[in-house]
């Protein structure tokens, strides 16, 4: 009898939906949650991964078990990128309008978030692997992880500081942008895309149409300007 | 309708990953995917219901599907130890302080077009 629900909860636990299934339910809570109490730390990305971590780690799973399992979600992550298009062509004639502004703040703005970072680290004594794993902490993890591969960095590693950095740019931006008096939809939504990536384009897009088309229009092109300047800049510093 | 829309992203995706492999190895699929619909948009002088409504769907679970990438914490836990405070300080703070400038400066910048605008 006992054996036999052993095996049960073996098949379940490791049946090809056991992950997708965790998320899904994992996130419904974490939103429900977070819509209750609009509670900032409860940012569902954020409350989603501890519990399936959690989970994870109660039924004996490994990362590399549950990554297989998610796979239906994850796939979709390219469509969803390529959708970003759509808010961006939407808001166009905004960011028609503001077009100096914008590329003004990418430059000067993307520079200090990554040059920021790293000098950072490397005053706190991060080695070397970790400096170039974490240069490009602001833009999408898919650029980061080839980028971070490039100058020496760990891919996967650089996908979970893009993550880290996302997840508290979500939290922290809005609040901190308001202290600070920034009200502008689309400057909110420039510092939101620029330096959180996916997870800030996330939030801004729940602040406005105008914050979100300016969050994905920043997350776009400071993917591209990573990809392009970073190996070229670190090649003629180091 | 949903699944017009989403063939036409999944298609942009895919030629996306094309040039990348074939012209551009340093951009992935899915960015140079948006920058092809982007332009296609552009050319057609609309956004076609199907895709619009498929792009909002999908933009709408965009948080549930950064679930699992950021479950990969988990996997460098070691890496992560070893390094905490230098990784965290600079996280944080580079964070903070790259947030808060790019707003103030967007924000100072619009400001000031809006002022010459008015001027000119």
């Amino acid at each position: 009898m006992n054996l036999a629900w052993q095996v049960a909860w073996q098949a379940v636990v490791h049946h090809p939906l056991f992950g997708v299934g965790i998320t899904l339910a994992v996130y419904q809570l974490a939103y429900l949650a977070y819509e209750r109490t609009r509670w900032v730390v409860l940012q569902p990305v954020l409350v989603s991964m501890v519990l399936v971590i959690g989970i994870l780690l109660l039924c004996g799973i490994d990362y590399a078990e549950y990554r297989r399992a998610s796979d239906l979600l994850t796939v979709l992550l390219g469509p969803a990128t390529v959708a970003l298009a759509v808010p961006l062509y939407l808001n166009l004639r905004r960011i028609r309008e503001l077009f100096w502004p914008t590329v003004l703040t990418l430059v000067g703005a993307g520079t200090l978030a990554t040059v920021l970072g790293v000098l950072l680290a490397w005053l706190f004594g991060a080695e070397r692997m970790i400096l170039m794993t974490l240069a490009p902490k602001s833009v999408t993890s898919p650029i980061a992880m080839l980028v971070a591969e490039q100058l020496g960095g760990v891919a996967a590693l650089a996908a979970v500081f893009v993550m880290l950095t996302g997840i508290l740019g979500a939290i922290l931006g809005p609040e901190l942008l308001r202290r600070f008096g920034v009200q502008h939809a689309a400057a909110r939504g420039m510092a939101l895309g620029l330096t959180a990536h996916a997870v800030g384009t996330a939030q801004a897009l729940q602040e406005s149409e105008e914050c979100g088309a300016f969050a994905a229009l920043a997350m776009s092109l400071m993917g591209v300007m990573t990809a392009v300047a970073l190996p070229l800049a670190v090649s003629l510093i180091l | 309708m949903l699944l017009r829309g989403l063939t036409w992203l999944v298609l942009f995706q895919l030629l996306g990953t094309a040039l990348s492999v074939l012209l551009l190895p340093m951009m992935p699929g899915p960015i140079i995917g948006l920058v092809l619909l982007f332009l296609f948009c552009l050319v057609r002088g609309e956004v076609g219901e199907p895709v619009q409504l498929a792009a909002g769907s999908l933009l709408r679970y965009l948080p549930l599907l950064l679930v699992p990438p950021a479950v990969g914490v988990m996997a460098y836990s070691a890496q992560i130890m070893n390094d905490f405070w230098a990784i965290t300080g600079a996280l944080i703070l580079s964070l903070l302080l790259s947030l808060v400038a790019t707003g103030w400066l967007m924000q100072a910048l619009i400001r000031r077009q809006a002022r010459r605008g008015r001027r000119a």
